[in-house]
């Protein structure tokens, strides 16, 4: 028989707080940034002051007698280019941190300094220096559907806009990074901040050129990844490294001003574009011309059009190199951008169509989409939810007072599927001891206790009964954490494992119970015989005897899915005197097929529109293009909304029994997509003038307002 | 200990900038005033009334949850540093490291403090409270969190309870506002404030039950 999700769950659904979040929460939770074993070394990096720059000569040796001292390695070589402050130079070790930053500041490196460029403006400026061979600006190949040049020629209205996003960096809490120990010349084990505890293992395999099952990487937690945590990288490398040649477990953890500049970032992206419909508010054709930077790395394209159904589109997208830190994935890598982009150009189409935003949004879904219906059902919800009909004014038409209300709106769209290659082990002993096992790792999503609802729910026991291990590299093939994949590649299996698990424990002990398999069940902690209550969970694990039982779990059809729609509303109160923003209400209606844990659920959802207000309120790298290095590699002038900036979040969980039937899909990323989007439109509405720059920052505010009035003084 | 030397009659007893900006600027031996590191100072106030500067490595004592905890600091060690490195208190954590985001905050004398811009050398005969000795049932804080799914990396999430604590400690009928106030000096990359704010109401609540 197929193997489905149960039809009457008890716990699949629930609110179940997490296994580990007393441990959180009363600080006993070790994440690998607090390892300690005996006798640790502590690592630091020293990296580029120049934003380019050629390294002349590079001496460790005045760090090898400072005080403490116990390794240095170059990480660069002489000669090497320097391509962003921040690249790595060198790493030293010593029994003290302080002694460590000492030695590091005494490694005496000769700079060529390099003319650089740090911002868009400067990387395309005519004559800027080049600093990648072919161009600063790397032209991708147009993508076309149909004309859309002769679709907006005959268009009734065209809007045409600029907007642009800034690169925002992932600021996970805890710094990248690892802590190293060999056990033997050949075995290797770190405690590392990472998404995916195999790809870190494979990696360190390979540069020590061991045996990959010599290598154990542990993540039992780990404080924020967003998706710049796959790998061991340069400073995870190295630490092994120092830990090898000094024969002492090494500490490495970046310092923040380190983790802005290298750690990761999100691109920009700057676009102008049109954007052409008939009067009657049917989009026609969408000309887009986008660029926007993942530093010295490529890869700043997303998606655009986004959502909407556009019948002609030509779109190019150029990559702009900068001497910056390399872009890594974050958060739904590209759709935040490609949402607000194609967002506030709907919503300026919108006004000058004089049709209702939602309406217009509603109009223009896709035909013959399965996620047509489900977006029309959400828009309905948050509407609502809201207040669009009965609060919303037209753009401009929000008072002449100082402060301003405005409402604006955006849809988003996502996979979230899995891999269908994961594993889990279940365990039962004859002690009672349920014990589920895969590599994945929790980064705070909840999968720890994902797993262990499923288990409790196969074996009619609590979720707190069951022990679920992740976060070691030598268990079964667990889903690296990123594209919101790890529950949908990690539940079937897990289901399948404990299903497996209880049939071959009902196999074993129905003979000794006087019954036959068929006749036992499983429920409240208690053995069921022909439906009857019967003996205890552990009085019929006792049965086992020496025994104990082992089920792998693979991935059964039809337990998960892929694709999520959703969409979010926010209400905004500007002052149009200081240009301050204040969000007083967000509401997020969001699909995800079969929810597990509403508790981690909620708080998914709710997480994805605080990262999404802080896109659209505060966050910004700043370059400073005259010394080429970044102005607010901090957690002060680097803001980031604190208690006082969180608003009302409404949230609501779309999930009919035709989404449940769906089977389980990811939920991570999803949630943050829109919400700057709507956030930027919700300022626009408020103040009646678009404002082009996120985020919406009281200078970005103020100058789109000035540049309005300079229109108007224009015109009269 | 290097003694001050009062060249030119400079104010004597107090932390003169200069003094303190010389001794922070050395990079192996680093020095810093201190107020606290009363005993060898003292002492040394007796023999000379100039201002005094620690320097090299300094023997203190500190009351961390209720124990007296020995080590050996340099004068410019962070409390944070100190808890973590030295004495493997590991629930404040290092975040942003310059008194922005709170994730290291500790209780010392009642009050809450960020811990990474707090000299351990100040520490010296005070009381220390880290997030390791709050009651973990349900009265107390964590029990709240962990109920609301305040946390979800859960790498703040130290902080963040601290600092509720230090809060309900001095306020505990605090309204929502209060609430997000007295958390204000706290950051979550994550954006688990909606269950913090609720767990904070809820554990006002419980202590009051307690």
């Amino acid at each position: 028989m197929d193997l489905t999700w149960p039809e009457k769950p008890t716990l699949i659904g629930t609110k179940v707080p997490r296994l580990d979040g007393l441990a959180k929460a009363s600080g006993r939770a070790k994440y690998p940034s607090d390892q300690l074993p005996e006798g640790t070394l502590f690592a630091v990096m020293l990296y580029s002051p120049h934003a380019h720059a050629k390294i002349k000569t590079l001496d460790v040796k005045p760090a090898q007698g400072m005080p403490g001292v116990k390794g240095v390695v170059a990480i660069a070589k002489e000669g090497a280019t320097l391509r962003y402050q921040g690249d790595d130079v060198a790493a030293v070790a010593a029994v003290t941190e302080e002694q460590a930053r000492d030695a590091a500041r005494a490694i005496k490196v000769e700079y060529e300094v390099l003319p650089h460029v740090v911002t868009e403006p400067q990387a395309m400026a005519p004559g800027a220096p080049e600093i990648v061979k072919g161009g600063n600006v790397r032209k991708g190949r147009s993508q076309d559907k149909g004309k859309a040049d002769e679709e907006l020629a005959k268009a009734d209205v065209v809007v045409e806009g600029k907007y642009a996003l800034p690169v925002i960096t992932h600021v996970c809490l805890e710094p990248h990074g690892l802590t190293a120990k060999w056990e033997a010349a050949d075995k290797l084990t770190v405690w590392s901040s990472t998404q995916a505890v195999q790809v870190v293992a494979g990696e360190l395999a390979e540069a020590f050129q061991i045996p990959v099952a010599n290598v154990t990487v542990l993540t039992d937690y780990m404080g924020g990844g967003f998706g710049s945590k796959f790998g061991a990288d340069v400073w995870g490398r190295t630490a092994a490294e120092l830990a090898k040649s000094t024969g002492k477990p090494v500490k490495l953890f970046l310092d923040r001003i380190q983790e802005h500049l290298a750690a990761g970032n999100r691109p920009s992206a700057t676009g102008t574009l049109k954007l052409g419909a008939s009067k009657d508010g049917k989009l026609v054709g969408l000309i887009a011309e986008t660029h926007g930077t993942g530093g010295s790395r490529g890869g700043s394209n997303f998606p655009l059009p986004y959502v909407y159904d556009v019948p002609a589109s030509s779109r190019s997208h150029s990559d702009v190199f900068v001497n910056g830190g390399g872009a890594r994935a974050m958060r739904a890598p590209g759709h935040p951008q490609g949402c607000a982009l194609m967002e506030a150009a709907m919503d300026d189409l919108a006004e000058k169509l004089g049709i209702d935003p939602v309406q217009l949004r509603l109009m223009n879904l896709p035909p013959n989409d399965p996620r047509t219906p489900i977006y029309e059902a959400e828009v309905k919800i948050g509407a609502e939810l809201i207040g669009w009909t009965a609060n919303r004014k037209p753009r401009g038409k929000n008072g002449d007072g100082p402060i301003r209300k405005g409402y604006g709106v955006a849809l988003h769209q996502w996979g979230g599927g899995g891999t269908r290659d994961k594993k889990v082990s279940c365990t039962i002993t004859a002690d009672g001891t349920v014990e589920l096992k895969s590599a994945t790792q929790d980064l705070g999503t909840g999968i720890r206790t994902v797993l262990a609802i499923i288990a409790a729910e196969v074996l009619g026991l609590k979720p707190t009964d069951v022990v679920s291990n992740i976060g070691n590299s030598t268990f079964p093939p667990g889903q690296a954490s990123g594209g919101s994949t790890t529950t949908a590649s990690m539940a079937p299996p897990c289901l399948d494992a404990a299903t497996k698990a209880r049939d071959a424990l009902f196999a074993k002990i129905a003979p000794a119970l006087g019954a036959t398999p068929a006749d036992l069940s499983l429920k409240g902690g208690r053995l069921l015989i022909e439906g009857k209550p019967s003996i205890s969970w552990k009085d019929a694990c006792r049965k086992l005897g020496t025994a104990s039982i082992s089920e792998m779990g693979a991935t059964p059809e039809g337990l998960a899915s892929t694709g999520v729609g959703g969409c979010q509303f926010a209400e905004v109160v500007v002052d149009v005197e200081t240009g301050v923003v204040r969000v007083k209400k967000i509401v997020a209606v969001q699909d995800s097929g079969l929810i597990i844990d509403r508790l981690t659920w909620d708080s998914q959802v709710y997480g994805g529109g605080i990262m999404g207000l802080n896109y659209g309120l505060f966050e910004e790298r700043i370059m400073d293009p005259t010394t080429g290095v970044m102005l607010n590699p901090d957690m002060e002038l680097y803001k980031l909304a604190g208690a006082t900036d969180v608003p009302e979040i409404v949230l609501h969980a779309y999930e009919p029994d035709d989404q449940k039937a769906r089977g389980v899909i990811g939920i991570g990323e999803p949630p943050t997509i829109g919400t700057a989007a709507a956030i930027g439109n919700a300022v626009s509405n408020a103040i009646g003038v678009r404002v082009p720059e996120w985020p919406m920052s009281p200078r970005n505010v103020l100058n789109a307002l000035a540049a309005a009035s300079k229109d108007q003084e224009g015109k009269a | 200990m290097r003694k001050h030397d009062p060249k030119n009659g400079e104010e004597p007893g107090g932390a003169s900038r200069r003094d303190f900006l010389r001794g922070s600027g050395l990079a192996a031996a680093s020095a810093v005033l201190t107020g606290a590191a009363t005993t060898a100072l003292d002492e040394a106030r007796a023999a000379d009334d100039g201002p005094k500067v620690l320097s090299g490595e300094v023997e203190i004592t500190l009351k961390v949850n209720g124990e007296d905890r020995k080590t050996t600091v340099e004068p410019r060690s962070t409390l944070l540093d100190t808890l973590r490195n030295r004495l493997d208190v590991t629930g404040p954590k290092r975040v942003c490291d310059r008194a922005s985001c709170g994730a290291c905050t500790a209780i010392v004398d009642g009050d809450p403090v960020y811990s990474c811009t707090t000299l351990a050398v100040t520490c010296q005969g005070k009381t220390i409270e880290t997030v390791e000795s709050f009651d973990v049932g349900e009265q107390g804080v964590p029990h709240a969190f962990h109920q609301n799914d305040g946390l979800m990396c859960g790498y703040c999430t130290p902080g963040f309870v601290t600092a509720c604590k230090a809060l309900l400690d001095k306020n505990p009928n605090p309204t929502l506002d209060e609430v997000r106030r007295g958390l204000d000096g706290n950051i979550c990359r994550c954006g688990t404030y909606i269950g913090v704010l609720q767990a904070a109401l809820d554990a006002a609540k419980a202590m009051k039950g307690a």
